[in-house]
């Protein structure tokens, strides 16, 4: 298997076994990582639905939270099934 | 034997010939010196360390601290770090070949000694409990290190947390703590008579830097490891409140993975190690400004019942 997870709470840390290395995934990264390893190619608006029913942070609107966090998810290679 | 029981004569005479075979935690070493500053850091500090013969004795790391050439004992005195007949790093001032000694040893561990992880951090231990203090260079980690065992906590190390990647426990290195600047008179005012501190090397790259004696009792104990329980970032400031506040476990394994001397070189072993670290200790950040304040706060810690942990 490529990834190894540990979850705590609702963080997680990473390791990704092809490049070695290791990522945080702060909340709402982790629920986009284990969503779309669940259900690849999950439209946005789907995801949107399912998004809300989560607590996300206070401040940045929910998409553009979404934006940053599957970039950072892009960048660290974390993102297969998009 | 104990190196203590050894005259100063003969201790000087074993270092410039074959060296002397000192056990210190899982490791052996062999040092040879002929610089009368390293004899006399050694007579100071590791006076309750086992020195084994020569004759039944392995090293794990043969090092020596020497001048690098008969110029240079004269003309700006240098010396040179030797391991396995490599030099790893450059030469420094000759006042500081006892320091050079203690960075080397810690250097040999980190490098080598990879049935460990080996985090970047100090480590203490009260009632079976190990508190793991990892923290960036000026954060008082060596200060309260220093406090916590001058008030009753063993030291296993403060610089090398060794996790036997075996068994998740962690094993005791408890060579001299390693003081810098303003943490010398700190220390010296905090503990009285109590502690040992060397005589002070002037100008290194950490600015003034002193070695306190480990205590007898973590001397002894060392080889007997210790189970994880926290991992507690201390921070010194001003004027500060005592305070322990509970942090991201998460972020609190990224700090350590980057802080680890061998994570990377470990691959997936040193996440699987690293998170079953994380998964049995309480993580917190810790602010301060009275040693003593502090030391009370980690009594409190080490004297309340550990909880038990959903598996």
């Amino acid at each position: 298997m490529r990834f190894q997870l540990k979850q705590y709470d609702s963080e997680a840390v990473i390791f990704d076994s092809a490049s070695g290395d290791t990522h945080y995934l702060a909340p709402l990264a982790l629920t986009l990582f284990q969503l779309y390893g669940e259900f690849p190619g999950l439209p946005r608006n789907d995801l949107l639905n399912v998004l809300a029913r989560h607590s996300i942070e206070p401040g940045l609107p929910l998409d553009t939270q979404i934006d940053e966090a599957l970039d950072g998810l892009r960048k660290a290679g974390l993102l297969r099934h998009e | 034997m104990k190196l203590k029981q050894l005259s100063p004569t003969d201790l000087r005479e074993r270092l410039c010939d074959a060296g002397i075979w000192l056990r210190t935690g899982p490791f052996s070493l062999r040092i040879c010196s002929s610089i009368p500053s390293v004899a006399e850091g050694l007579t100071d500090l590791y006076g309750q360390f086992e020195v084994r013969d020569q004759r039944d004795s392995f090293a794990d790391f043969h090092v020596s601290v020497n001048s690098p050439s008969l110029l240079r004992r004269w003309i700006r005195p240098q010396v040179d770090f030797v391991f396995d007949g490599q030099l790893p790093f450059k030469p420094l001032p000759l006042d500081q070949a006892y320091p050079m000694l203690e960075w080397g040893l810690n250097w040999c561990v980190s490098m080598h000694a990879h049935q460990y992880l080996i985090i970047h951090a100090a480590v203490v231990e009260k009632n079976g409990r190990a508190a793991i203090l990892p923290a960036p260079p000026g954060s008082g980690k060596s200060t309260l290190t220093a406090a916590l065992i001058l008030s009753g906590w063993r030291l296993l190390s403060d610089e090398l947390t060794l996790i036997d990647r075996k068994t998740g426990l962690i094993h005791p290195l408890p060579r001299p703590v390693s003081l810098k600047n303003q943490s010398i008179p700190v220390i010296r005012a905090f503990s009285g008579d109590k502690a040992f501190i060397n005589r002070p090397s002037h100008d290194t790259a950490k600015g003034t830097v002193a070695h306190m004696r480990p205590p007898k009792e973590s001397v002894r104990r060392q080889h007997e490891p210790a189970q994880p329980a926290w991992v507690i970032f201390p921070e010194w400031v001003a004027g500060a409140a005592t305070e322990l506040a509970p942090r991201s476990a998460a972020q609190t394994f990224m700090f350590l993975a980057q802080n680890a001397f061998n994570y990377s070189h470990l691959g997936a072993d040193g996440f699987r190690v690293g998170t079953q670290l994380i998964g049995q200790v309480d993580c917190y950040d810790f602010a301060y400004s009275q040693l003593d304040e502090a030391v009370r706060a980690f009594d409190q810690l080490a004297d309340t019942p550990p909880q038990l942990r959903a598996v």
